[in-house]
């Protein structure tokens, strides 16, 4: 991170005046001048989020911050209204609002601030909500908070706000809580409630991560449409270069803290730097590692899975209704060693159960897993040869192990050698999958969302496996992060020999990993094919998946692509 | 709604059923009954006793005699006291009453103090003045709830202001409602105070840790960037959230009372069900004791009941699933 240059375009200039409103005054809403921002970690590290950053915005202004995680994408959008957190702080330079120190505003002056004229879309909006309190409640409330009007003044303004956000029936929504919309619908509500007060500015952190393509698309016309219709500044904070290909004026590149590239979309696309190429196009950067993926050995596989079955069967008390799902429905699957295989299926398709069957943490009604030729679930005790890598790496891992713990747990269960050997192969299976040793007294919650999949990684290493079983392993992460993770499961694979079942509900990065593909669809098997041939497949559940893929490609990336 | 608490209901009653032979069973195990100490005594003939046994009806066999106390226990009758020589539920009422009048304030006093203080103590969390009341919650908690019980009497000893114990002063009935009634205040206060101390930091405790959960939640965080005043963000927002446990522990909370609620009857002498229940385990005068603790269970019922419906009432999750 040292060897890289210092930023080499420093055009404040050039971003301000790029909107063609005709500013009346010089002085642009919003200019951030060399913003450091720090986090005390724990064990008395300090870690530097944001480093002597510039942005301005001008009125009706949209700037985009392209960032992958951790580039303290996040830790600018609290600082502009002094949200960070406690163990944060400012270590230097200046926010100013309208000319006015926002580091210097008294609580009060903040309040107004807040909500009234810099309003914040959070990261994830359907934790946004207060889940107890009705969404009239939580609309009505800002406006209460920033202005004197009458309760049916207020009203006619909630009503009004949601329709502008695409709602046909306010008044149902002002009546209902968060937990009976949907992820969408509570999206539109969050953006609402950060609009009803007619900021001039709006910070969306990530506002489309959490969500659908469709609904995604849905939000970036709707943010399109507020801004023209209400002059809305918006400093749009994201880790995908699609969405801002079509919304913003300006796009700011960050890594680790500090502005490495700034332009249009279109000159960032002629930008020649490995980060920038990366962070536009996550596909394109993968290409050459696949060159690299081991080819199938053939002979007897390591997986036969025969006639599984597996069904859950919920009951009521005081009730003699049954609810039976059959989740696995005489599913066979053969895997030879070294390949890939990949199940994708929509949620509900019974891919997680097969999933836990195969790590053995449900016992399937019927049908056999042999390992080898061998039944799996006999063999007890020593290192499983199946280790399971989950969705949430956050929740998987214990937050209160520190690095070393973790990934030494599995060795230490199996009684390996001391805890002094332990403790070297650890350190070395986090080299493996790229982490800094050093961080082995680290704990886990002190990882970034990347990180701690890697950690996860290392320790169903540990186990020396034969057979890695990931579901959703990559899901949770964004774009160029899995590409990173892929290539280093590509890389992992050919140097250990590791057969690799990928579980997945999106398509990403299956062409360029995965030697088979298989479809699940409510628990059975319903095709079988290979990547290069999904796209030709006429079942109905394959093309679902295929085209939910091909929209989530971000519109400015394929173009370039 | 009335579905779901109907099923609650239901599972109450299933449990006094539970209770009521529990205690059956534990009467028929322990050694001696009610008559067993006539028979030290040499003026009473054996046949007297025999008499007598079958005048109450323990001759019988334990089933026989559980049914029949259930026949009269359904119509409000809750058998015979032998000690007092009179019917068990005229005894019993009263005394629920007055323990009643101890508990019921001491629960509503102490929650009152307890969530403003344990909301304004999250919001300080850190600060010198959380640190200052952790400290203090910590160490009360620490002290038992009988010391608790002695310290007031040693204060209504000290300063003389208080009645050291009972729950009226004996002549007050002479002088007229109204004095009868600050009579019987006055002689409230210490033992309602103890109680109150006694079960104040465990909610205190409580409330604060689960608004400190609440605070670190990211709709907290929206709530604050949306620039709402800091009260509001306090009791309007987090409380709300924070409330489903301390609605479960609400009701947990009136058992515990009781609990203490019993002890401190006995040390103060205020005539509620725990001296009662004392001295009938003493003298096993079988009646009066289930009858003291079947009353108990069906408050510890009803504070649940009570907490199941305010859940119902605050959290709209929780409507949804009913």
């Amino acid at each position: 991170m040292l060897d890289k240059a210092p930023p080499k375009n420093r055009e404040r200039t050039q971003t301000l005046t790029s909107g063609d409103l005709g500013l009346p005054k010089p002085e642009p809403l919003l200019r951030i001048s060399a913003l450091s921002v720090d986090y005390n970690a724990a064990g008395g590290n300090v870690v530097h989020a944001l480093r002597n950053l510039d942005l301005a915005i001008a009125e009706g202004e949209t700037v985009g911050v392209l960032g992958e995680s951790g580039s303290g994408k996040s830790s600018l959008a609290l600082a502009l209204l002094r949200l960070l957190p406690k163990n944060a702080r400012v270590d230097s330079g200046s926010i100013e609002y309208r000319g006015q120190s926002v580091l210097g505003f008294s609580p009060a002056r903040l309040r107004d601030m807040r909500g009234a004229e810099v309003a914040l879309i959070s990261q994830e909006p359907a934790l946004a909500l207060n889940p107890v309190l009705s969404l009239g409640k939580q609309l009505a409330d800002l406006l209460l908070a920033h202005g004197k009007l009458t309760r049916l003044e207020v009203s006619a303004r909630c009503s009004e706000m949601l329709r502008q956000v695409g709602f046909d029936d306010p008044e149902r929504i002002l009546r209902a809580y968060p937990h009976e919309l949907s992820g969408g619908q509570r999206q539109r509500v969050a953006i609402a409630q950060a609009l009803i007060c007619r900021p001039n500015l709006l910070i969306a952190d990530e506002p489309l991560s959490a969500l659908d393509v469709a609904t995604q698309a849905e939000i970036i016309d709707l943010l399109q449409r507020l801004k023209r219709d209400l002059g809305l500044a918006i400093l749009f904070i994201t880790h995908s270069a699609g969405a801002l290909a079509s919304l913003a004026d300006n796009i700011v590149v960050m890594r680790e803290g500090e502005a490495v590239a700034r332009g249009t979309i279109a000159k960032l696309q002629a930008n020649q730097d490995d980060y920038v190429q990366r962070i536009l196009f996550p596909e394109k950067s993968l290409a050459q590692a696949a060159h690299t993926a081991s080819t199938i050995e053939s002979g007897a596989p390591l997986l036969d899975v025969r006639g599984l079955s597996k069904r859950f069967v919920q009951k009521r008390m005081l009730s003699r209704k049954e609810f039976v799902v059959q989740s696995l429905d005489g599913i066979n699957l053969a895997l030879l060693p070294g390949s890939t295989v990949a199940v994708l299926g929509r949620s509900g398709s019974g891919k997680s159960t097969l999933a836990r069957c195969l790590a053995g943490f449900e016992t399937p009604d019927a049908g056999e897993i042999l390992l080898d030729g061998k039944p799996a679930a006999n063999d007890k005790g020593g290192r499983p040869p199946v280790q399971m890598i989950f969705q949430d790496a956050a929740t998987s891992l214990n937050p209160r192990f520190t690095a070393r713990q973790i990934v030494a747990e599995p060795l230490e269960i199996a009684r390996w050698k001391t805890d002094a050997d332990r403790t070297v192969r650890a350190v070395k299976l986090m080299e493996e999958v790229g982490l800094d040793p050093d961080w082995a007294a680290r704990l886990a919650g002190e990882f970034s969302g990347g990180q701690r999949q890697r950690l996860a990684l290392a320790r169903a290493l540990a186990a020396e496996p034969r057979l890695l079983v990931m579901d959703e392993a990559l899901s949770g992460l964004d774009m160029p992060l899995q590409a990173q993770m892929v290539r280093l499961l590509m890389d992992l694979q050919s140097r250990h020999g590791l057969t690799y079942l990928y579980i997945s509900h999106d398509l990403n990065f299956i062409s360029l990993f995965a030697q088979e593909v298989v479809i699940m669809d409510s628990g059975r098997i319903v095709e079988r094919t290979t990547p290069a041939k999904l796209g030709e497949s006429t079942h109905p559940a394959t093309r679902e998946l295929v085209e939910a893929g091909e929209r989530l490609h971000a519109p400015g990336v394929e173009a370039a692509v | 709604m009335i579905r779901y608490l109907a099923r609650r209901a239901g599972h109450g009653l299933l449990m006094l059923f539970g209770v009521s032979i529990l205690l059956f069973l534990l009467f028929q195990a322990a050694p001696g009954d009610f008559l067993s100490e006539m028979k030290m005594n040499s003026q009473i003939s054996p046949e007297t006793i025999t008499m007598l046994r079958a005048q109450y009806g323990l001759d019988q066999p334990l089933p026989e005699r559980y049914w029949r106390w259930l026949k009269s226990s359904a119509r409000g009758d809750f058998g015979y006291s032998f000690a007092y020589n009179t019917p068990a539920s005229t005894l019993l009422w009263p005394r629920a009453r007055n323990t009643l009048l101890l508990s019921v304030p001491a629960l509503l006093i102490s929650w009152l103090i307890a969530v403003p203080l344990g909301v304004l103590a999250a919001g300080w969390k850190g600060r010198w003045a959380d640190r200052l009341f952790s400290g203090g919650t910590s160490a009360l908690l620490a002290l038992p709830d009988v010391l608790i019980a002695l310290l007031a009497l040693l204060v209504a000893l000290k300063t003389g202001m208080f009645p050291v114990g009972g729950m009226t002063s004996i002549n007050a009935q002479d002088q007229g409602t109204w004095a009868w009634l600050r009579d019987l205040g006055w002689h409230m206060v210490l033992p309602v105070a103890a109680l109150v101390v006694g079960s104040l930091t465990i909610i205190l405790r409580h409330v604060r840790a689960s608004v400190i959960e609440v605070l670190e939640s990211s709709y907290m965080r929206a709530a604050e960037g949306h620039g709402l005043p800091r009260f509001k963000l306090l009791f309007g927002y987090a409380l709300p959230a924070a409330a489903n446990p301390l609605i479960s522990l609400f009701g947990l909370s009136v058992a515990m009372l009781l609990s203490v609620s019993l002890l401190i009857e006995v040390v103060m002498s205020w005539p509620g069900i725990g001296p009662l229940l004392l001295e009938s385990i003493l003298a096993r005068d079988l009646f009066v004791v289930i009858g003291a603790v079947m009353l108990s269970t069906v408050f510890l019922i009803a504070g649940n009941l009570l907490g199941d419906v305010l859940l119902y009432a605050f959290d709209p999750r929780i409507r949804r699933q009913a």
